[in-house]
């Protein structure tokens, strides 16, 4: 069976402005495929165009077997999509919004009543049935925007920063929707900025900055690949004062190096993080340091040069960049 | 999982359409005692004072008691306000607050399936307070003629005549007082200078000209020639007008929607 989404050469502008370059992506079938990078990455562009709200703008893109650009009403009625904001709409019930919502796709009165009941019985929602759209808390809000997404059995669920915004209790509840989901066989497609978030849900994952794809691969691969297993961090000023730019005793045990601001993150190479941390113990003046374990935020980090919190897509930035690793 | 519903017959235009109208009666049947009052609150006030306190000055036009004279015209200017005022402020809450068109793009709905079911609510709604008008003035004793009943159809161009222009004011609205511009700048000049209270065949030339633009000038024409069984020569005229300018507008919101959405 062909990959649930498959795209080439994938372009979205809007007039002069290019929020998607030219990507090359493949989501097979029942995996969970994440769209990680900073806000302007061209994240949200591409699940619109997936999910056929906006149309390609050059390249391919096939969904389900279907190119989005010839068969893009068939393609909406077989993707679940759970936009960035959470749009219920605030006069009806919980209950209302979904059973309207499936009555949407041509569904009978019945089974759409029906369909309403087991997808908010899904999501935990089933109390809160009877209260107005705009009275849910936001975490409730959005697991019934996720709900809605999946009313007509859809085989490819799309969600756009699904946990933006919510507690932490409340971003737990919807990872374990998701992962049971996941179970069930359902594909999903998901943008985040949080690194917890990817490394938790997504199978595979790939890194977007400047609508372009940095780099592809499974959250460990990534890590593994391109900053190792452990992160020293130090003060830039502090470290350039004792050793320079360069130094013989400390660049060979690195793999990379990026400052950022007034901090120096030293990934050193495999198997020589302890020699690292005692040389740096034995310089003098040696301030409190700290070693902890990579996550993908450091692997955006080396592929961007800037932390991912950071808003993009100001152009200032690039110029900006202060990577100088490997 | 998707390939047992998407193998099914998309949807059709008029089962979208008619799905949109389902979502406002549904909202509605909440809401409705508030906004039947609303609506009716004031053009009943306007036939009270006007007809009955003022008629027993200006007591007739013509060989027309005042009251039977504005009846008819205040009946067409409730259907027109209802309806602009309603599909305005509501279709810029769907539009800009709420994001409900957003919604229903993104899930199975088009663009002219929305305009096609805000409209067919606005018609609805537009013929539901035409016939309670028409209650209220049959009780009063106000209706001369049997004809009347035909108020009613005519309720339905009226209503499209201002619900597809009330949909590009809530699409161009960047604020909701935005709205404001439009009921002051063209419904409210439209209900004191459509003949509902004075023939207009008594203005200067250039101001009848102005008026003939107006749709609820035609509309007041044809309702009081029904409400008093009397035709007059321009009455198929101002049908052909009105019918023809509901024709024309229909898809002017779903141009505009169709870019402020980007959507199909």
């Amino acid at each position: 069976m062909e990959s649930a989404v498959v795209a080439e050469r994938l372009t979205k502008r809007y007039g002069q402005f290019e929020a998607v370059r030219g990507i090359d992506f493949e989501v097979r079938r029942g995996e969970c495929f994440g769209f990680l990078g900073p806000n302007g990455a061209g994240k949200s562009s591409t699940m619109r165009m997936i999910y056929g709200r906006t149309g390609v703008s050059s390249g391919t893109l096939r969904v389900l077997g279907l190119d989005v650009a010839r068969e893009v009403r068939r393609v909406k009625r077989m993707v679940g999509v759970v936009p960035q904001e959470s749009n219920l709409d605030s006069g009806l019930t919980t209950f209302e919004n979904l059973a309207l919502f499936a009555r949407y796709y041509g569904i009978g009165r019945q089974d759409a009543a029906r369909r309403a009941r087991r997808w908010l019985e899904f999501v935990g929602l089933a109390d809160v049935a009877r209260v107005r759209g705009d009275e849910l808390s936001g975490g409730m809000q959005r697991r019934a925007v996720i709900a809605r997404a999946l009313l007509h059995d859809p085989g490819l669920v799309v969600l756009d920063e699904p946990t933006t915004g919510l507690d932490p209790a409340a971003r737990h509840a919807i990872w374990q929707k998701l992962a049971e989901l996941k179970a069930q066989g359902v594909t999903l497609v998901l943008t985040t900025h949080y690194m917890d978030e990817a490394q938790r849900l997504c199978d595979r994952l790939v890194v977007m900055d400047y609508g372009r794809i940095l780099a592809e691969g499974r959250p460990d691969e990534l890590r593994a690949q391109l900053v190792g297993d452990l992160a020293v961090e130090v003060p830039s000023a502090w470290f350039e004062a004792h050793l320079g730019a360069g130094d013989g005793r400390v660049t060979p045990l690195l793999r990379r190096r990026l400052r950022l601001g007034a901090t120096l993150f030293l990934y050193p190479q495999e198997g020589l993080a302890s020699r690292l941390v005692e040389v740096l113990n034995g310089l003098p003046a040696a301030p409190r340091f700290l070693a902890r374990p990579t996550n993908l935020e450091d692997v955006f980090l080396v592929l961007t040069g800037r932390e991912l919190a950071a808003e993009g897509p100001a152009e200032g930035l690039r110029t900006a960049r202060s990577s100088d690793g490997g | 999982m998707g390939a047992k519903l998407g193998s099914l017959p998309l949807p059709s235009f008029a089962w979208q359409a008619w799905r949109v109208w389902e979502r406002n009666a549904i909202e509605w049947s909440k809401i409705y005692r508030t906004s039947v009052l609303l609506n009716f609150g004031e053009p009943f006030m306007n036939l009270l004072a006007l007809g009955f306190g003022l008629g027993t000055y200006v007591t007739k036009l013509g060989d027309v008691p005042f009251a039977e004279f504005i009846g008819p015209g205040l009946l067409a200017s409730t259907v027109m306000m209802s309806v602009a005022f309603d599909m305005s402020f509501s279709g810029f809450n769907r539009l800009h607050r709420d994001r409900t068109y957003d919604a229903m793009v993104t899930g199975p709905l088009n663009v002219p399936a929305i305009v096609g079911g805000e409209i067919l609510w606005e018609a609805t709604r537009g013929l539901l307070y035409a016939a309670t008008f028409l209650l209220v003035l049959l009780a009063l004793g106000l209706l001369r003629s049997w004809l009347a009943v035909f108020i009613l159809p005519l309720a339905v161009p009226l209503a499209v005549v201002f619900a597809a222009p009330s949909i590009v004011v809530a699409a161009y609205a960047r604020i909701e007082d935005h709205i404001f511009y439009y009921s002051t700048l063209v419904i409210t000049p439209m209900f004191m200078f459509s003949g509902i209270f004075f023939p207009v065949d008594r203005l200067p030339a250039l101001a009848r000209d102005v008026i003939w633009f107006a749709p609820l000038y035609h509309a007041v024409n044809l309702m009081r020639a029904l409400s008093l069984g009397r035709m007059y020569p321009g009455f198929w005229n101002d049908l052909l007008w009105l019918v023809v300018a509901a024709a024309v507008l229909l898809p002017w919101p779903v141009l505009v929607l169709r870019r402020v959405l980007d959507a199909d």
